[in-house]
């Protein structure tokens, strides 16, 4: 056993910083798209925390990106082009969550300093972090201020098609988060993963930092 | 009234051949400067007959037409001075009275009487042709006024029509004007702050177009109100966009009812679009209030704007939408700034009242719009994504679908990994249990 030093700081304090942003931002729009219902916190004030941290959070994001563009560290995010070897990957691991995690079997994924998510994670957080926080991201600041951008809202054909986005994407990370929180605790202990997002390092066998198994 | 100038009254005199009445106003005018208001030498021939009370003639139609004219009244009014020639030159006094009844109605002889009002008002009467009022009666609207319908012509004064008691248009609105009258500017206008608007201080006196036409009406309030943008600011999130699709009396009339206000919009025209043929839902409009009756629904809505928007003429129909007050009393009731709606749960919240009333319009002929009932759910639709794209309030018209849609995913997103912890758990038991079966064997 020997320790690798898997996440950087730069992307501690981003996932951190967007782990507790993101809860705040679904509670916050919770609160807003459900008045009535649910009245925690008044609606005006729901919305200016809701716009605060959403800048926050647009703000994080070119943080990782800025990071991830001048480091090496790039190669954890690149795609696997081969469909038929990312889907054959992808299925061997989703019958180990599925499946051999019952039955004790040893998760197929290996752990490297360049290759820190399995096939199922890279896919899940390459659409993630380049495709729906972007475009959350997006809509956020089209529906903060809509006369600003009334020409690009109206181009994308108005501000109730923009808003669908918007809440559409939120109910696809309503539905992650929790998935994503659960699955870290699924590593040799529930709290490696954890502990790793906060020092930076993980444990990891002699032999699985020789280079991913295929 | 305005009054014209003794230069410009002369010209347009000389100009209509009047020479002899001209020089009889001088003599008026001479007279009304000396304080004497009394009729001239002419008018006197013409009051000898029209100034006995009671005369009348029947007209074509059967009705009773006034003749009688009040000489001291008549020679008060700012009209006084231009003597019954000013107005009657076409009466030839060789062949009067005439025989013939040429006249088939009293509303007939109004409209036909406006062009001599226009022969020196030109301004007015040009604004009054603009105006929804004019368009009324090209309808053939026979209540539509004109302009004897506002200004007793012969007893009109200077700023009889600027007071709350004297005020013209109160003979038709009356609900409005009782509104008004207990409303925010109709009290400060009562106690003589005249400052406050009355009915033309907003709708103009001649050139009155249709306040439900669009947002127009929000540039009226902000012509006294000119600090309120910044004053909404301060508050309001996206400031702007409600002033643009929220009217200013559906917050500041805190009573009345709110309504959505959908319109076709044809965006190639850059006006509402005319009412489309052959759609049942626009055979019979509907009144302001649109939950009389189901109309169109969310899949009969998607269809028309698909049907509207078909290849070769794409994108260009679309709804606009607006919140405005059910009716024009209600839209007059308005209320002190303290009291105005700033609560936003009361709009952005599901069954919020002001989402509970849907119309849509199209453009009547001369441009006033005509409402049509559309059902409330529309607005909470997902059909209506793309057909009601530019409408849309967080909470209030929130789409049910997506509720559904969340609920689903909170399910998941909990009870997926609840489900596959319950699954490892009992697993691994099942595998203690076995593995201390072997042992045990």
């Amino acid at each position: 056993m020997h320790r690798i030093y898997i996440n950087p700081l730069p992307v501690r304090i981003w996932h951190w910083i967007n782990a507790v942003s993101c809860v705040m931002l679904a509670l916050s729009g919770i609160q807003i798209r459900y008045v009535g219902l649910i009245d925690v916190v008044p609606f005006r004030i729901a919305v200016a925390v809701h716009n605060w941290i959403g800048f926050v959070v647009v703000a994080n994001f070119f943080l990782w990106l800025l990071f991830y563009l001048f480091s090496d560290r790039i190669r954890v995010y690149h795609p696997e082009l081969n469909p038929i070897k990312l889907f054959r990957e992808c299925l061997r691991q989703a019958v180990y969550y599925g499946y051999g995690i019952f039955k004790g079997a040893a998760n197929p994924f290996r752990l490297s300093k360049y290759r820190k998510f399995n096939p199922l994670q890279s896919l899940t957080y390459q659409i993630v972090m380049l495709v729906l926080l972007p475009i959350q991201c997006a809509t956020g600041i089209l529906l903060w201020d809509l006369t600003r951008f009334s020409r690009v809202v109206e181009f994308l054909g108005g501000v109730r098609v923009v808003d669908t986005v918007h809440v559409v994407i939120f109910i696809v990370f309503v539905f992650y988060i929790p998935f994503h929180a659960y699955l870290a605790s699924l590593g040799r202990t529930p709290m490696e993963h954890y502990k790793s997002m906060f020092t930076g390092y993980e444990e990891v066998d002699d032999e699985e930092d020789a280079g991913p198994v295929i | 009234m305005a009054r014209l100038s003794g230069g410009k009254v002369r010209r347009r005199l000389l100009s209509m051949g009047m020479i002899g009445p001209a020089i009889a106003i001088v003599l008026l005018a001479v007279a009304g400067m000396t304080g004497r208001a009394s009729a001239g030498a002419d008018d006197e021939k013409c009051l000898a007959c029209h100034g006995s009370a009671g005369m009348e003639k029947q007209l074509a139609n059967g009705e009773m037409l006034s003749l009688h004219i009040s000489g001291d009244t008549f020679a008060k009014s700012v009209h006084g001075m231009l003597g019954c020639a000013g107005c009657h030159s076409d009466i030839d006094l060789a062949k009067h009275p005439s025989a013939n009844n040429a006249i088939t109605s009293k509303r007939a002889f109004s409209i036909a009487r406006a062009q001599v009002c226009g022969g020196c008002h030109s301004d007015k009467f040009d604004q009054w042709k603009q105006s929804v009022h004019a368009a009324l009666v090209r309808e053939g609207n026979p209540l539509a006024p004109i302009c004897t319908s506002c200004h007793s012509p012969h007893a009109v004064m200077k700023g009889a029509a600027a007071t709350m008691d004297t005020v013209p248009c109160k003979a038709c609105h009356g609900d409005i004007f009782t509104a008004y009258a207990g409303s925010v500017h109709g009290v400060l206008r009562n106690a003589g702050i005249t400052r406050a608007p009355l009915c033309f201080s907003c709708h103009g006196a001649h050139d009155v177009k249709v306040p439900s036409a669009g947002a127009g009406m929000k540039n009226v309030c902000f012509g006294c109100h000119t600090d309120a943008i910044a004053k909404h600011e301060k508050w309001l999130p996206n400031t702007e966009l409600h002033f643009d699709v929220v009217a200013c009396q559906a917050c500041h009339a805190p009573k009345a009812h709110r309504t959505v206000e959908l319109v076709l919009y044809d965006n190639t025209a850059h006006k509402n679009a005319s009412r489309p043929i052959g759609v049942p839902e626009f055979e019979s409009p509907t009144g302001s209030n649109g939950s009389e009756r189901p109309g169109l629904n969310p899949a009969t809505l998607f269809t028309l704007l698909r049907t509207l928007n078909r290849p070769g003429v794409e994108n260009k129909t679309s709804i606009k939408g607006r919140l405005d007050v059910s009716t024009g009393a209600e839209a007059h009731a308005l209320a002190p700034g303290s009291e105005a709606i700033s609560d936003c749960s009361t709009c952005h919240r599901k069954g919020a009242q002001a989402f509970q009333s849907v119309t849509i319009s199209v453009a009547g002929p001369s441009g006033i719009p005509i409402h049509y009932g559309v059902n409330k759910n529309v607005l909470s639709s997902a059909f209506s994504i793309g057909s009601i794209g530019g409408f849309y309030a967080i909470g209030g018209t929130r789409i049910t679908f997506l509720d559904v849609l969340l609920v689903l995913a909170l399910l998941g997103g909990f009870g997926g990994p609840a489900l596959h912890l319950a699954v490892r758990w009992a697993y691994r038991r099942y595998l203690n249990r076995t593995h201390h079966d072997e042992r045990k064997g």
